[in-house]
């Protein structure tokens, strides 16, 4: 009985999660623009692109790479219905990571030196989020009793009273997991880097597509994450939560617009130390206090 | 849907140019003209890209060069070259080296004189390669089906 | 329980048959029908007794005793014998010191007390006989295709040792199946000191200074944690009259303090035999030897030794506060640093090395934590680890063969080189890390468990450390996954007996993926049952179906799917010209020709061995060192 929720929730986000994916990254591209004193691209860019992607021509640098990507597209998308399907965070977490596995292993498989750098790139940054990721998790379930994200509902007053350290921590990689600037390491929308495209190199046409809705995807997903912690047992919570999550993206536009890329050394370090801090004393709070 | 007209993503390539038209290809993507208005982004890779803007004359260096980026290119695909240089070879379309236009490699579909070519040559360049992409894009439609 | 008594002695005789034939038929039919028998006894036993609450044997016998005595005679003048002929001070004394201790206690202190049950069976144990009986017996039959291969790349008139290597093999079956059925600690004893002077035999094979080197390495540091066993023995005896295990545990439950002792001393056998921190090098040296042993090693038996006695001490520590914060310290500490350190190597036998010790670390830790919810996901790490690390030490083993080299960075574009093998080593490599793989769901469970038992070191660790694990093994999975250059596929001449052996892990893997849910109500739910009295494990049974059937999505993908869709291909981008696409070369500024290479990441500024190791090296001796004085303390403080 459990599993049903899951299944309408994966059906529910593998149709909205791209439709308001899609919308937030040509929001995203439209505010990028005003900062920077520009007129900016429609809103539905993003959609016209995909589009365009999909009509040309299919050809790949091998057998494999398109298969490993549907298959990141599939779990990423399966990791959002797990999440909004009231199931659990980790497991969220966990199936989102394999999606990202996939990810990485398409531009593994190319061979190709931009697609590698990049590959490895991804992977380290990962390696960042992920220790946050998971602490962030336990904190809810120290908050709330339960690794359910449909326990927020259940909740006398929202998760974020308890969790505000680590929400804070999650806010700091949360940049790494929208890959913004300053850590859009593995590859970024920017033009005229030293890795071309990075991850995406050698993927092209229908390929690329799925890549987008992928990342429109994951980015609901964690602006999703964000939502949650606003959610109480009341439904104007999630009114709370939606312009909660909003703000949370405001901001890491805002970020991306402000700062230049890192080092993959600061990356880490600064993650792994924000990990530490935040995600301890939070977790070492709600256990001990 | 004429989602190509609405898309164009654009590679540049400096073949031998004096930097000039180089200067003005980046003129039109700056803030000044944004160009992403209308859904242009610079790409810098062939893969991704649909149009690609050549500066500067062809030579014996760069011609294998223009070639495998052009073939590197999925089709649909438009060449756009910009400037004089790019369309015939220019004022060094008699040096020892150098082959001439743009065209002597590979074909091109736009032709944007100028020295050095203003940013609204190119954008009425980029404006009319997309109407050549549609076309091609249908073609391409057609071929398949037929 | 005759099939008990069959698995021990089978192999034994095995062993004595394989020493004295040198025939390669002969050898091959004897080995792989013995190994065909294990396995299915072993199957047979599991099956027979699915989700047996814990059932004692009568049997006790006043000669089994002397033999034990007799054994640990012979143990003891093996290793002298080796220590006087390398001039090795430190083995000698300390085998002297254990031979004289249990001579010791065999005749003064065990003389009158006799173990009733001297034998068991639990679901535990059932788990472990499964893993020996098929792991175990599947890498016998592996070796033969192997030491093939090794004895032609031997000098030509190498001496022939391999009657020798496969009795030992076997021997070291018939060790562990001691070990995991005795409830009788004296028996369990020599089963242990058996599989610690085997792995010295094992190591020592090739005979070279390095190998020579490390099996003395081992044995010293295996001989020390012999002695804590022997230490606990005496304590056991001295305070309780009893050398049950059942009955000691009992007790321990009941009156901690007591118990905290020979608990610590246990844990510290254990941990010596799991090759925790600081003994960790014992199973880095280890890897000197030939792939099989390393397998054997590292997956099914001796490691797996150490774990399951701390599984089995579990209850204690969740009420003994002493021995279980040194258990779980040392073990934690040991999956986060040995982790750190797997991203820096670049040969694959020390990846699988740290790896293995990172995973015991944290099956030790679990076992330490000792709440039902951490003994479950021990139990779990203990059977994927086994399953899927074999697979790899196989897989890396033939492909050493065929490749020629055991480096990382020298796999490159083995998805076409050795097309099967890299599928295997692939799906090998993603059970260890990724969900919804065996390994990730048992690291879920254990995250619950810490989070359960309000353990804020431990989630730390364990994020930090997972983290890490995700890079090394991904950037390896990122290096067999390379396509490029259409290479000649050189796997075609894999011996048979060795494919066989791959596929039987491999499905071994990939069953005890897609059946987890049932593996957890019928083999491991049972266990915890029996010994907590509720049933609890940290991971729903919806989300373990949800995993079971995300990991089947996935197997059919990378062994169905994978490379069959025919695409139009094009040329990878260079930026520049192009010499020869295929093999990423192009021409470079001066008109030459270059080729694009990448190699991975492996940070050693950041987490290479020097940096890391001695501070791993100095907390866990502290902590053991303050692990013992506290258990002494706690002793005198209670006379």
């Amino acid at each position: 009985m459990y599993l049903i929720p899951i299944i309408v929730g994966t059906i529910a986000f593998a149709v909205l999660a791209p439709v308001v994916g899609c919308l937030l990254a040509g929001l995203d591209r439209k505010l990028s623009a005003r900062m920077q004193g520009r007129v900016g691209p429609p809103i539905l860019q993003p959609y016209y692109d995909v589009r365009k992607l999909l009509e040309k021509d299919r050809a790949a640098v091998n057998n494999v790479e398109g298969t490993y990507i549907t298959c990141a597209l599939v779990f990423a998308i399966l990791a959002g219905g797990i999440f909004f399907g009231g199931g659990n965070l980790l497991l969220s977490v966990f199936v989102l990571t394999l999606s990202s596995l996939f990810f990485i292993l398409a531009a593994y498989c190319t061979r190709s030196p931009y697609s590698e750098v990049g590959a490895a790139r991804e992977a380290l940054q990962i390696m960042a989020e992920e220790p946050m990721s998971l602490f962030i998790a336990v904190a809810f379930f120290l908050a709330t009793g339960s690794f359910d994200s449909c326990a927020a509902f259940g909740l006398e007053i929202p998760a974020i009273g308890a969790t505000w350290i680590a929400f804070l921590g999650f806010l700091f990689i949360l940049t790494i997991k929208m890959r913004k600037s300053p850590f859009d390491l593995s590859y970024s929308h920017h033009a005229h880097q030293e890795l071309v495209k990075g991850v995406t190199t050698e993927m092209s046409g229908r390929t690329l597509a799925k890549v987008e809705v992928m990342h429109w995807c994951e980015n609901v997903l964690a602006l999703g994450w964000i939502g949650l912690f606003f959610v109480w047992g009341n439904p104007v919570s999630l009114v709370v939560a939606v312009v909660a999550a909003l703000a949370a993206f405001f901001l890491e536009i805002l970020i991306d617009n402000n700062f230049a890329r890192v080092k993959w050394q600061l990356m880490l370090k600064s993650a792994w130390a924000v990990a530490l801090v935040a995600g301890g004393i939070n977790i070492a709070v709600l256990m001990y206090l | 849907m004429a989602y190509f007209a609405k898309s164009p993503w654009v590679i540049h390539y400096d073949a031998s140019s004096c930097n000039g038209c180089d200067i003005e290809v980046l003129a039109a993507l700056c803030p000044g003209f944004d160009a992403e208005r209308f859904g242009v982004i610079n790409t810098g890779n062939p893969k991704h890209a649909d149009i690609f803007l050549v500066t500067g004359s062809v030579n014996e260096q760069n011609i294998s060069v223009v070639k495998e980026i052009y073939e590197q290119m999925l089709e649909p695909k438009v060449v756009v070259a910009c400037g004089i240089c790019a369309c015939s070879g220019g004022i060094f379309h008699d040096c020892y080296n150098v082959i001439g236009g743009v065209d002597q490699a590979i074909p091109v579909d736009v032709y944007a004189p100028g020295c050095a070519v203003r940013p609204e040559a190119i954008i009425d360049a980029v404006v009319e390669a997309v109407g050549i992409l549609e076309e091609k894009r249908a073609a391409m439609k057609n071929g398949k089906e037929a | 329980m005759a099939l008990i008594g069959f698995l021990i002695l089978f192999p034994l005789l095995v062993a004595g048959v394989l020493l004295l034939v040198g025939n390669e038929t002969a050898r091959r039919v004897i080995v792989c029908s013995s190994a065909v028998i294990i396995g299915f006894g072993s199957v047979w036993l599991v099956l027979a007794n699915l989700g047996t609450p814990w059932v004692g044997i009568e049997f006790s016998s006043g000669a089994i005793d002397i033999v034990c005595t007799l054994i640990g005679l012979v143990i003891a003048a093996v290793i002298l014998c080796f220590g006087v002929k390398y001039k090795n001070v430190l083995a000698c004394v300390l085998a002297v010191v254990q031979v004289v201790g249990s001579l010791v206690f065999d005749v003064f202190v065990a003389h009158g007390i006799e173990v009733q049950y001297g034998l068991y069976l639990d679901s535990l144990t059932l788990v472990t006989t499964f893993i020996i009986g098929v792991v175990g017996s599947g890498i016998c039959i592996y070796a033969l295709g192997y030491m093939e291969d090794f004895q032609a790349h031997e000098p030509a008139d190498a001496k022939d040792r391999r009657p020798k290597f496969f009795a030992l093999m076997f021997l070291f079956l018939s060790a562990m199946y001691v070990i995991v059925f005795s409830n009788n600690l004296l028996w369990m004893f020599t089963g242990w000191e058996i599989t610690t002077v085997c792995s010295f035999l094992l190591i020592g094979y090739t005979k070279t200074p390095e190998a020579i080197n490390n099996a003395f390495r081992q044995i010293i540091m295996n001989l020390a944690g012999g002695i804590g066993f022997l230490v606990a023995l005496f304590a056991i005896a001295l305070t309780m009259d009893t050398l049950s295990l059942v009955e000691f545990i009992a007790v321990g439950v009941m009156a901690p303090a007591l118990v905290a002792l020979p608990a610590v001393a246990l844990a510290f056998a254990g941990i010596t035999k799991a090759a925790q921190m600081p003994f960790h090098t014992w199973l880095l040296g280890a890897m000197v030897a030939p792939t099989p042993t390393s397998a054997l090693l590292h997956s099914s038996t001796m490691v797996k030794a150490g774990v399951f006695l701390l599984i089995k001490l579990s209850p204690i520590f969740l009420v003994c506060p002493v021995a279980a914060v040194m258990t779980i310290l040392v073990g934690g500490l040991t999956f986060l640093l040995c982790s750190f350190m797997a991203i820096s190597q670049t040969n694959a036998k020390r990846v699988l090395a740290y790896s293995t010790i990172a995973n015991l670390g944290l099956i030790v830790a679990c076992a330490g934590v000792g709440t039902p919810e951490a003994v479950w996901a021990a139990t779990f790490l203990v059977l994927f680890h086994a399953v899927a690390k074999s697979l790899l030490f196989l897989c890396v083993g033939t492909a050493e063969h065929h490749i020629g080299s055991r480096d990382i960075e020298d796999m490159d574009l083995m998805f076409e080189r050795m097309p099967r093998l890299a599928r295997f080593m692939m799906a090998g490599i993603m059970i260890m890390f990724v969900a919804p793989f065996g390994m990730l769901i048992a690291k879920w469970g254990t995250l619950v468990s810490f989070a359960d038992t309000g353990n804020v070191a431990l989630i730390l660790i364990l994020g930090f450390g997972s983290a890490a694990t995700f890079l090394f093994w991904a950037k390896w999975l990122g290096k067999l996954s390379g396509i490029a250059a259409h290479p000649l596929n050189v796997e075609t001449t894999v011996h048979r007996s060795e494919w066989i052996a791959l596929m039987v892990m491999a499905v071994l893997s990939m069953l005890c993926c897609v059946g987890l849910p049932v593996l957890s109500t019928f083999l491991v739910e049972p266990y915890i049952f029996d010994v907590f009295g509720v049933c609890s494990q940290g991971v729903s049974q919806a989300n373990l179906w949800v995993a079971a059937l995300l990991s089947a999505v996935v197997f059919v993908v990378l062994f169905g799917g994978l490379g069959s869709k025919q695409v139009k291909q094009v040329p990878v981008y260079l930026a520049g010209v192009s010499e020869n696409n295929a093999n990423r070369t192009f021409r470079n500024s001066l008109s030459g020709e270059t080729m694009a290479t990448s190699r991975n990441w492996y940070m050693e500024g950041v987490f290479g061995e020097p940096k890391i190791t001695p501070v791993g090296v100095w907390a866990t001796s502290i902590i053991i060192v303050v692990g013992f004085c506290a258990a002494i303390a706690t002793l005198c403080g209670l006379l």
